[in-house]
């Protein structure tokens, strides 16, 4: 079975925010909401670095650890989804994520928060593959489509990559070798505990 | 704490890599080759430089906490929430309500010495009653509630139905919200309505050194006290200072990121908050234990707001001798009743 | 009429209903994650290929059910990606990667993967509207059509056609652009323009003067091959960021030198191999600093220069005098880094040189863009893969717009304003040239370039007398170009208060809606998007593309094709202007237009790419080669041609000429898209010597052809006199013959009928058999002497931070172009001894942001793209913004040197820009000197994110040879609001 993941190419990533456009586009996500976004270290600097991030679907995942409902699952792709209607809008994912991935539309007064949206691998949710309600509590399933998630297909440098965690290592690595440098896969070691060694 | 540490931490490998940034840029167009591939920053290099703090950048959009790519510490804060603060308050609770029934059964129920008197000694009037009790209903719900954050998915979710479960959760989320103001306001009336009668004073030191009387298993000891002992007096502070640990630290969640807070406040704001509620309920556990079960004639100072004279004198002596030498007044009987 | 996310819901339900995986065929999810964990075993044989290719291999197959896929062409820049359309019940629900071009292969940049969002639009302009006493009113079609028709033949009749001004877009088809300009034609006026003159018009200049087309050489996709990249001027990382795609993956498998040289450490900086700080405004310098390093060396290519080049030694002379001390004086940049960048630019070839804005938009724009040619032509590196002149072009069809003549200075294809050129459209669009004559208030002015678009606002409030035509501008007729885009936009502010007519045909309002305190006479049109038609655009790289319409016009929307259509009827001349071209309802056939088209580009090669064959490519997108854009010899359909049959593709469409990927390559026979340089500037040129001695030098190339060609020696443009020379007529056809003859006026009055006005095609044809190149093979010019400054000089800007520099380069004299005075050497004086640069310390320099495009109206109504960029700010360093007390994120004034101008922004304090130096978006509109104008546009059609235009700030500065504007080096001051 695949291991899903994503892997930013951060010396290909030019900030160009396809995979962030890509996203509200695919999944419809509203104004506020930024499933996906790009950082950009070093800014104006030399040494700048932009890497596009979202949920990376980690191993053992915080999110799901520290949240008080247990609304996470993880697929059998290994992928970190979660469901809308178990989830309570209580913001501990967000305090546990090193990634910053959780959102939160702001219902009501006061920042009471509303039900956690995140980035879902278009991968959808528990609903049905595909479903009416799937798609508009969690977006798009391309993944029951057959395909990948819309970022990364988008990129407009090939820098976003996702899928199967080794494949994806290995194009990287093998990126790294031709061209001799690579700032690393950023947020690896974090979110897998592993780096992919060159 | 590894939060705190981590801050530090962060600040100094901020401070490192400026530096680091500093001397690599280029003063003018003048200076040597720069070579934007070879100097990149480096993923591994800048999480050693960080020691564990966030690796963040610049976004364009307004919501700032996205700039921060990642943040490690995200995992301690998890240990804590689901190791720590569980094993804690399990302990701190637990251990309390283990140490009250072994205290009942040791001691038993502490009756009133020389029986009842029949006179009433009129101890909080209806105004104070309401105040304590506001406070109190308050303090159960948000315990109960705040509680189920922590304890819920361990105790209830494995018997409950799932979307019940989650119903559940979050209207406790939405009254521990709501009920926050009414403990505020409650608290803050507590505090200023008993301040002046809770200076520590001479007595209170005898009382101490006697340990409250309350651990003499014949009874019969008793320390001197004013209308507050000093245990009680112990109990108003740590009732106020609690508090307000839990207020700010409570208002601090509920408005998540005002005022420029980042995401390591957040963390230590809720690390804060947990703490103090586990010990904040331990301790109110015995509160109620002193004033139901554990000592006859207790309640009633709450629940009636009069007390029998021969209790006053056995545990407040120079408060009731106080209000004896005062006159008749709290001999008659209450208008309002207690609630 | 719109119903969006139930529709895409639905079609999301249908298709997954009807996945393989769940109907027992095919693959379902489990197998295709399966094999995707499987294919590690397989990579060794993919190597690096990144992961569309992989994931195509995996998890290919059409879209299943559901929806149906239309394919159109992102209409955001010039790089042309593929968009692929998911449509259901009329309805774009959905896009998904077009992994079949060549061009992206999948990719978008955040404009590209939201351009769904553009076609919805919330923020669109549903239906005309008309501004009467201040309020927008909604008005029909029919009625908008006949005022505004009656009011331009009331101007007509009163101040003559020249005083209305068509200006175009660079965002439309090429069929209406072409249509566009025949409009104008029919009218009676050259002041007919769009997009490229703030954008390239300097670049095709410049380019079309030194070896003969004005056109990026070689593509996108070529980079590839190069070993050395110099980005100069070009933030190609925001502005085109599917092209890094090709760049970075050429530069991590060559290991190539990337230089990035710039005022501005960019996004594209960022990935360079060196960055190289210059001051703006000193591109000369820069160039001639390398080639003093060039040529004291002896890097440059002498064979070349010597086979292929006029002038090279005039060069040399001007280059003596930017030795390293002086360079870095005027430059800021050191001796020893340049010398690098040149070593490595001679050396390490193929070498490429990329340009955008950053270099055209001077007042020495032209001068630039020759500059960097020089340097092409003397390290040899232009006319083969890898190397080349490639000029990043903005907007979707800014390339197109500008062959087919939205241009004041000629009709389509570079034909000029000439009597030939006007006789060849009149035979082409079967018309009478007196007709077309007697259009014109005065014959003269046929033949005289009109007025630019950065000089309308001058053109309208100027004295009457000081306008070399029979009036001021009085009606603008607007079709897709933004208000903001032109520099001194107070005096756009005045000058649209000025206008008697104001139409704007565009999806969204647009600055000019709101810019100026008018109240009556002005029409908004709701024109669809390029989505919403079919039509060819032709990316940058010369590559036309067909794109299908996606959905029918949303709301009321029409396409610039029928408003052109409704307003000629209105006009009068709907019947002789449409002669050739099939009109259903209203609606001109995009395919006749193109046919059209085909029938008179012979200049350009725009004759074979019919609208057949641009629908095969299409079709067959997956079968061009990603490096030399090629299919296979053996397709059936697009056998053998480049993609998108980049011009020139000779000859008519039945002679299947491939087009021509690279120009000037002759590597290649001209019958597989190779070619010489074009002998375009005569065949010989009589040089005065110091003494009075004339000498006649050939401008022929020397000793040099392209592949198999049958004269091995540089020849002249084709004609039928020469191909009667060669003896080669015999291969005409008689058909040919006759036609040609015809045009001549007779057998013996037809030599000079030549392969640009051939209506048969037959002398193309005939040179091409023979292996020769229609234009003649000739020598690339590095001194032009027909500009005004033959060898390019430095000349400072006219607001110059460096007053102390003015008095050694100053800017050029005085004079009348265009129809209107230039007179930046008064300005430029008068900002010296005003001391302008200690009020105004700042150098402000503007650019692009990836999310926005140009005036940015639709892309700041569209939502996705709004959110990413929510203010307008100012880029300012730390140092210049802690001696202001400026805070990053806090709010400024910036005022600017002229018209005390004043705009109000957002800082943002970065080390991007270097101290002493500011720089701005150029996107934003809608706040005018710190006022949000947003209750002055038309209900619902206001742009989510509205803001200050950095043109309210620029200044005076207008390029000789184009009218060029100068919003890259002027002077601001920066205090915190």
């Amino acid at each position: 079975m695949a291991r899903m993941k994503f892997l930013c190419d951060a010396d290909r990533c030019i900030e160009c925010n396809a995979c962030v456009t890509a996203c509200k586009n695919e999944n419809e996500v509203p104004w506020g909401i930024n499933r996906r976004r790009v950082v950009t270290l070093n800014d104006g600097k030399p040494g700048e670095r932009s890497v596009s991030m979202a949920c990376m679907h980690c191993t053992d995942a915080p999110c799901a650890a520290v949240c008080p409902v247990n609304c996470f699952y993880t697929t059998a792709d290994a992928v970190v989804l979660h469901s809308k209607d178990l989830c309570i809008g209580c913001g501990y994912c967000f305090y546990a994520c090193p990634f910053g991935a959780p959102q939160y539309p702001k219902v009501g007064n006061f920042g009471s928060r509303g039900k956690m949206d995140k980035c879902t691998f278009c991968a959808g949710g528990p609903e049905a593959d595909g479903s009416k309600e799937e798609f508009e509590k969690y977006g798009s399933n391309r993944l029951a489509e057959g395909k990948l998630p819309l970022c990364a297909e988008m990129c407009s440098t090939k820098s976003l990559l996702a899928g199967d965690g080794d494949v994806i290592a290995q194009i990287y690595k093998e990126r790294v070798t031709k061209r001799g440098y690579g700032s690393g896969a950023w947020g690896w070691q974090t979110a897998y505990r592993e780096s992919i060694a060159i | 704490m590894a939060t705190l540490i981590g801050k530090i931490r962060f600040i100094a490998g901020a401070l490192a890599l400026a530096f680091l940034i500093a001397i690599a840029a280029p003063a003018s167009p003048a200076s040597a080759q720069v070579n934007p591939t070879a100097s990149a920053v480096k993923e591994q290099q800048l999480l050693n430089q960080l020691q564990g703090g966030v690796i963040s950048g610049r976004v364009s959009i307004p919501d700032q906490k996205s700039a921060n790519l990642i943040h490690p510490a995200g995992r301690e804060w998890r240990r804590f929430h689901e190791v720590t603060l569980v094993w804690l308050g399990g302990i701190v609770i637990v251990g309390m309500i283990a140490l009250l029934v072994i205290f009942f059964l040791w001691r038993g129920r502490i009756p009133i010495e020389g029986g009842r008197s029949g006179r009433k000694i009129l101890r909080f009037t209806g105004f104070e009653r309401f105040v304590h009790w506001l406070t109190a209903t308050c303090f159960v719900l948000l315990g109960i509630t705040g509680l189920n954050i922590t304890f819920g998915k361990r105790l209830l979710l494995p018997i409950m139905d799932a979307h019940a479960f989650s119903e559940w959760s979050e209207f406790a989320k939405f009254v521990h919200n709501y009920i926050s103001f009414g403990f505020t306001v409650g608290v803050l009336l507590m505090f200023l309505m008993w301040v002046g009668q809770n200076f520590p004073t001479a007595a209170d030191a005898e009382w101490i050194k006697r340990g409250g009387g309350i651990l003499s298993k014949k009874g019969g000891d008793h320390p001197p006290a004013w209308k507050f002992n000093a245990g009680q007096k112990m109990l108003y502070w740590l009732v106020t200072l609690g508090s307000i640990a839990m207020i700010v630290s409570g208002f601090i969640l509920m408005f998540p990121f005002y005022g420029g807070l980042n995401i390591g406040n957040m963390e230590l704001a809720q690390v804060f908050h947990g703490v103090v509620a586990m010990l904040f309920v331990a301790m109110i556990l015995a509160h109620i234990y002193l004033g139901t079960v554990g000592m006859e004639g207790a309640f009633e100072a709450m629940g009636e707001g009069t007390v029998d004279e021969n209790w006053a004198k056995a545990h407040h002596p120079l408060w009731a001798k106080e209000e004896a030498a005062r006159g008749p007044r709290g001999h008659e009987p209450l208008v309002t009743p207690a609630e | 009429m719109l119903i969006k996310r139930t529709e895409r819901q639905a079609r999301r339900s249908a298709l997954a209903a009807s996945l393989p995986g769940q109907s027992g065929s095919g693959f379902d999810r489990r197998t295709f994650l399966r094999r995707s964990g499987l294919a590690a075993g397989a990579l060794a044989t993919i190597g690096a290929l990144p992961l569309a290719t992989v994931r195509k291999a995996e998890a290919a197959g059409p879209n299943v059910a559901g929806a149906t896929i239309r394919k159109n062409f992102c209409t955001h820049c010039s790089v042309g990606c593929t968009v692929m359309a998911e449509v259901s019940n009329g309805v774009w629900v959905g896009q998904e990667p077009g992994w079949e071009s060549p061009i992206n292969r999948g990719s978008h940049c955040a404009k590209g993967a939201a351009t769904r969002e553009l076609v919805h639009g919330d923020r669109r302009l549903r239906y005309p509207m008309k501004l009467v006493n201040g309020q927008w009113q909604r008005i029909s079609w029919d009625a908008a059509i006949n005022e505004i028709g009656d009011k331009m033949m009331e101007i007509r009749a009163k101040s003559g056609a020249e005083s209305v001004y068509w200006l175009g877009s660079a965002k439309f088809t090429n069929e209406q652009a072409y249509l566009c300009r025949k409009l104008a034609a029919f009218w009676g006026t050259n002041n007919v323009d769009h997009q490229a003159r703030i954008c390239h018009s300097t670049t095709v200049a410049g380019v079309a003067n030194t070896w003969g087309y004005g056109a990026m050489t070689n593509s996108y996709n070529d980079i590839r091959n190069s070993k050395t990249i110099i980005f100069m001027g070009s933030n190609a990382a925001e502005a085109h960021p599917v092209s890094l795609q090709h760049i970075l993956t050429g530069k991590e498998i060559n290991r190539a030198n990337v230089f990035v040289i710039e005022p501005r450490m960019t996004r594209t900086a960022a990935h360079a191999t060196e960055y190289v700080r210059i001051r703006s405004g000193t591109d000369i310098p820069i160039i001639w600093g390398m080639l003093w390093h060039i040529f004291k060396n002896g890097w440059e290519d002498k064979e070349f220069i010597r086979q292929r080049v006029y002038g090279m030694d005039d060069v040399r002379k001007e280059v003596e005098k930017w030795d390293p001390a002086e360079v870095e004086r005027v430059t800021g940049v050191p001796e020893a880094q340049l010398k690098r960048v040149a070593e490595t630019f001679a050396k390490q070839k193929p070498s490429t040189f990329i340009w955008c804005m950053g270099a055209t938009q001077h007042t020495i724009g032209t001068a630039n863009v020759r500059a960097i040619c020089i340097l092409l032509l003397a390290t040899g590196s232009v006319g083969g893969p890898g190397s080349g002149a490639n000029i990043f072009r903005g907007h979707t069809n800014v390339q197109g717009a500008t062959d087919l003549g939205l241009d004041v200075t000629s009709l389509p294809l570079y034909y000029g304003l000439d009597a030939g050129a006007w006789n060849h459209w009149a035979r082409v669009w079967e018309v009478d040239y007196n007709y077309l004559k007697g259009r014109f208030d005065d014959p003269k002015l046929m033949e005289t370039s009109g007025i630019p678009s950065t000089r309308w606002h001058d053109a309208t409030l100027l004295p009457k007398d000081k306008v070399a035509q029979k009036d001021n501008l009085r009606a603008m007729f607007i079709m897709g170009h933004g208000g903001n885009t032109v520099t001194r936009m107070p005096e756009t502010a005045k000058a649209i208060e000025k206008l008697e007519l104001l139409v704007v045909a565009d999806p969204v309002p647009t600055t000019w809606a709101v810019l100026s305190e008018r109240k009556n006479g002005t029409y908004l049109l709701p024109a669809c998007t390029s989505y919403e038609v079919d039509g060819s655009r032709t990316a940058s790289n010369r590559s036309l593309q067909w794109g299908e319409q996606i959905v029918k016009p949303i709301f009321e929307s029409k396409n610039d094709l029928e408003i052109m259509y409704l307003l000629a009827k209105k006009l009068g001349f709907a019947d002789s202007m449409f002669k050739n071209i099939k009109v259903e309802g209203n609606l001109p056939s995009a395919e006749d237009v193109l046919r059209e088209i085909n029938r008179g580009g012979w200049s350009t090669g725009y004759c074979g790419q019919s609208p057949e064959r641009l629908k095969a490519h299409a079709k067959n997108q997956a079968k061009f080669d990603i490096v030399t854009l090629r299919a296979p010899a053996d397709d059936p359909e697009v056998g053998g041609d480049y993609y998108g049959l980049p011009w020139p593709c000779w000859g008519t469409p039945a002679m299947k000429h491939p087009g021509t990927p690279i120009l000037y390559n002759p590597s290649l026979a001209v019958k597989d898209g190779g070619g010489t340089f074009r002998a375009r500037f005569g065949n010989e040129r009589e040089e005065k010597a110091a003494d009075g001695t004339v000498t006649k030098v050939s401008l022929l190339g020397d000793g040099y052809y392209s592949k198999d060609s049958e004269i091995k020696d540089g020849y002249p443009q084709f004609t039928y006199g020469v191909l009667k020379k060669l003896g080669w007529d015999k291969d005409l056809t008689d058909a040919e013959r006759a036609v040609i003859e015809r045009i001549g006026g007779g057998p013996d009055k037809s030599d000079g009928v030549a392969w640009s006005t051939d209506l048969s095609g037959g002398i193309q044809r005939v040179a091409i058999l023979h292996n020769c190149i229609p234009y003649g093979n000739g020598k690339a010019r590095a001194n032009a002497w027909n500009l005004p400054d033959p060898v390019p000089v430095h000349r400072e800007p006219i607001y110059t931070p460096r007053p102390d520099l003015v008095a050694k380069y100053p800017t050029r004299p005085d004079a009348v172009q265009f129809r209107v005075p230039n007179i930046g050497f008064t300005v430029q004086k008068a900002a010296v001894d005003k001391g302008i640069a200690k009020q105004f310390p700042l150098i402000l320099t503007s650019g692009r942001l990836v999310e926005y495009e140009g005036g940015g109206e639709e892309t700041r109504s569209n939502k996705w793209l709004a959110e990413l960029q929510q203010d307008m700010f100012i880029e300012i360093n730390p140092a210049d913004a802690a001696e202001r007390g400026i805070t990053d994120g806090g709010w400024v004034w910036v005022t600017g040197a002229e018209d005390s101008a004043k705009a109000k922004m957002k800082a943002l304090v970065t080390e991007r820009v270097g101290k002493g130096v500011t720089w701005c978006p150029f996107h934003f509109a809608g706040w005018y000197q710190g006022v949000d104008q947003r209750a002055k546009y038309p209900k619902g059609a206001d742009p989510v994110v509205l803001g200050e235009s950095v043109n309210t700030l620029t200044t005076y500065g207008y390029d000789p040879v184009t009218g060029m504007q100068e919003p890259k080096a002027t002077l601001c001051q920066v205090r915190a609001a």
